[in-house]
């Protein structure tokens, strides 16, 4: 469960983000979409513990993130846009060593990383050195290195960037299966169609603000439209652009 | 049943860490033999010729009945005192990138690794990178220091153990001056207090290293006085609250046979070391999180702002952002030079000024030299001999050569290198990669010809050389600035490395090294060839030699300049990325 509590994230004058309040209860998929600069990485970066709130508080579970960063983020797993990775390991290596951090013991990383790599169709790369490896497969390496651990919060931006149509079918079914088993699943994404086929819930960020928080029932009937595309652009669209 | 004990995350780290860089060391062996083999040889030539030279140096010095032994205990302390110095200054930078700047530093803290793990963890390994080197360039003189004095074998177990200590109290220093630097100043505000810095300590040295008047008399009845008034200005490396001072009276005790005294003295060191090591390594991982906030706050500040729409403070900032700056109506200037062309080179400036760390390494560099040069003055009120007049003079030559030489193969090698993933953008676009190359060069050549041609000019004047030699040097430096960025510029060309962006690594592979070997063969070569065929110098030589001299200086300077810069613009023209 993720609970923001008037969130604030100030740049010098500039707030990123606006006194946001949000909860995700427990089992959701949750998406945020938004205009480029709306506050979604600010959001995620002051939830996975890259930065400091300026006011307002974000819980993991029911864990305050600033004052229990570590309880937090045992709860939680975290995979950007662009992920950072070992690139002399092999990615056996790899999910060895953050299992190993989130205090796994080794059956359960070979089981549970095992699984995942089948999965993601990782068996043939898990020999090799990851600097050797495509944007996509090191994608599916940081996924699987993330989800081995069991979260009870997943938080990704940008998840199918670089994933091929079926892996990106298979990321999709794994996040909704473990959805269904009670992970938080909460994505940042520009890809409508992800909003629109995986999230129980949709939130529009605008401006640091939230401009609206639904399913995608709830905003259609709000807004008067069908398509999701039409009501995240009368949403996003300035009133004096 | 008990639950397995987790694995501490400190041996995780260092285990992780020891992998990646054992199979880098493995890759860069089997990839390149002679790089591996050159580099060898390197390290094993410049720790014999080292020990060598430093024996000889001490053994004369010590030569001085009464004054050798008094030098030669002061040199180990301004040894000592400057090691700190420089430990300390390359701790903050290399902490300041090390903690900030570093790609897994935020990738451990998404995990559950508490921050003052990641602190003393990043704080050793930026302790590792900054030390060794210096370390490396000092062993052979402590260990000459040693043989010199009949040390008994356990100074040489007891040595390691003292600098193993001392290297610590700069580098906890050094850290949390990076946490206060990253916390409280931005990118605008460090360039403005680090050039203040440079040109307060360029001042001070200048007027610190005021030489003292001596007359033949007082050299003749007063020596005792004259010596103590010399080592007057470095009686600032006896301070006993200095870590140096520690370490210096520890070792020298330890020779002298005062092994209580060194017990005393490492004592002192080892408390300090604890009760410092142990606030840094556990109290200061809130600090560090504060300011790597601080700094991500400053960094999405920026493009957040640029990007910001909808009111009309945020119009008002993007159109100002579309405004030229300084730099863009500067190019203008040069409106006989194609746009594309200065639009390149201007981009160029942006990138290398925006980047904290390259510029402060040139400032660095470039500080020593004004030092050295603004403390000729001095010198030249000394020198009565012809003789040591021109060795002064050539010498002054190759060092200038050579300032230029690492400055060429730091910052103009990896210039192609650093494109990287975006060479595409110059690639594509109609000016060709041909002349982005040769405007790389001819921008580098431009900035440091004058630079180094500036800077010669005045060395020759503060030597008070005459002005036919002035000329002389000024020309021939600026014939080396060709050279010497030519083969930086060809070189980086040849031997691209697109996947790093960290420049300081794309010269430590093969053609940085290369360039860096060629650019001192060179210097060496041939202001040896300018000294042999002096007119003027060492009792000069005929006209025929001197013009021999100059054609066969020419000669090398363009083939070693042109044949990396064809062989560059060839392998641009074929370039896949």
């Amino acid at each position: 469960m993720i609970e923001i509590e008037g969130l604030t994230k100030c740049f010098g004058e500039l707030t990123a983000v606006d006194n946001i309040s949000l909860t995700v209860p427990k089992g959701e998929f949750f998406v945020i979409l938004g205009p480029n600069a709306a506050g979604k990485t600010t959001t995620i970066k002051v939830m996975s513990g890259l930065m400091k709130a300026t006011s307002g508080k974000v819980r993991i579970c029911g864990i305050d993130t600033e004052a229990n960063p570590l309880k937090a983020r045992k709860r939680m797993a975290y995979v950007p846009d662009f992920p950072f990775l070992y690139d002399k390991l092999t990615p056996t290596e790899f999910f060895r060593f953050t299992g190993q951090l989130f205090g796994m013991e080794e059956a359960a990383i070979q089981r549970e990383a095992g699984v995942l790599a089948e999965r993601f169709s990782l068996g043939e790369f898990l020999a090799k050195s990851i600097e050797g490896l495509s944007h996509g497969t090191k994608q599916r390496v940081a996924i699987v290195s993330a989800l081995m651990h069991a979260p009870e919060v997943f938080v990704l931006d940008e998840p199918m960037v670089g994933l091929d149509p079926h892996h990106a079918r298979v990321l999709k079914d794994i996040l909704r299966e473990r959805a269904d088993e009670g992970m938080t699943v909460f994505v940042s994404t520009h890809q409508l169609s992800v909003a629109e086929e995986m999230a129980d819930r949709i939130g529009i960020m605008n401006h640091g603000k939230l401009a609206a928080v639904g399913s995608h029932e709830e905003l259609q009937a709000a807004n008067r439209d069908n398509k999701l595309e039409s009501i995240f652009l009368s949403l996003t669209q300035d009133a004096d652009g | 049943m008990d639950e397995p004990r987790p694995i501490p995350y400190w041996r995780l780290l260092a285990g992780v860490n020891r992998t990646q860089n054992w199979r880098r060391l493995k890759l860069a062996v089997s990839q390149s033999r002679l790089h591996a083999f050159l580099m060898g040889l390197f390290v094993v030539g410049y720790a014999w010729l080292a020990f060598v030279l430093f024996h000889k140096g001490l053994q004369f010095t010590s030569s001085f009945p009464g004054l050798g032994p008094v030098l030669i205990e002061r040199m180990m302390f301004l040894l000592f005192a400057f090691l700190f110095l420089l430990l300390l200054l390359s701790n903050v930078i290399i902490n300041f990138t090390n903690l900030f700047r570093n790609r897994e530093t935020h990738f451990l803290l998404t995990l559950p690794v508490p921050h003052r793990v990641i602190y003393r963890w990043k704080i050793f390994e930026s302790g590792i990178l900054a030390s060794w080197a210096f370390l490396f360039l000092i062993a052979p003189l402590v260990v000459a220091y040693g043989t010199t004095h009949d040390a008994p074998w356990h100074f040489y177990l007891v040595t390691p153990i003292f600098v193993a200590l001392f290297v610590v109290l700069p580098g906890v220093l050094g850290s949390w001056a990076a946490l206060g630097l990253a916390r409280w100043l931005d990118r605008l505000a460090f360039q403005i207090a680090a050039m203040l810095v440079v040109v307060l300590v360029i001042v001070s040295i200048s007027s610190w290293l005021q030489p003292e008047t001596v007359t033949d008399e007082m050299l003749e009845t007063r020596v005792l006085d004259v010596v103590d008034r010399l080592l007057a200005r470095t009686r600032f490396s006896l301070f006993p609250y200095l870590p140096s001072f520690w370490v210096s009276s520890g070792l020298t005790l330890w020779v002298e046979g005062a092994l209580m005294g060194t017990f005393f003295f490492g004592l002192v060191l080892l408390s300090h070391t604890l009760f410092f090591g142990y606030l840094a390594a556990t109290k200061s991982g809130g600090l560090f999180f504060a300011s790597l906030s601080a700094v991500n706050s400053r960094g999405s500040g920026g493009g957040w702002k640029f990007w910001r729409r909808g009111s009309g403070a945020g119009q008002a900032l993007g159109q100002a952002a579309f405004q030229p700056k300084l730099l863009d109506r500067l190019a203008k200037w040069f409106w006989w030079g194609r746009a594309d062309s200065r639009a390149l080179i201007v981009k160029d400036i942006r990138t290398f000024w925006r980047d904290t760390t390259q510029w402060g390494q040139s400032l660095i560099l470039l500080g020593l030299l004004v030092a050295y040069i603004m403390n000729l003055r001095y010198f030249s009120h000394r020198l009565t001999s012809d003789f040591w007049i021109d060795l002064t003079s050539y010498l002054n030559l190759g060092a200038c050569a050579l300032n230029l030489a690492t400055l060429t193969t730091r910052f103009v090698f990896p210039q192609i290198s650093l494109e990287g993933k975006r060479v595409w953008i110059v690639g594509m676009a109609p000016l060709g990669m041909r002349r982005v190359l040769l405007t790389k060069f001819l921008f580098s050549t431009a900035v440091s010809m004058t630079v180094t041609m500036i800077l010669v000019a005045t060395s020759c004047a503060m030597l008070s050389v005459s002005i036919d030699r002035i000329v002389y040097f000024t020309v021939t430096v600026g014939v080396m600035s060709f050279t010497l960025n030519a083969l930086a510029v060809g070189l980086g060309a040849v031997y691209p490395n697109f996947r790093e962006e960290n420049p300081s690594k794309i010269v430590s592979g093969f053609g940085g090294t290369l360039c860096l070997v060629l650019s001192f063969l060179y210097i060496v070569g041939m202001v040896t060839l300018m000294a042999m065929t002096s007119r003027w110098a060492f009792g000069g030589s005929s006209t025929m030699a001197f013009w021999a001299g100059w054609v066969g200086f020419l000669g090398v300077s363009f083939l070693l300049g042109w044949l990396p810069l064809r062989a560059g613009i060839r392998r641009m023209a074929t370039l896949e990325v």
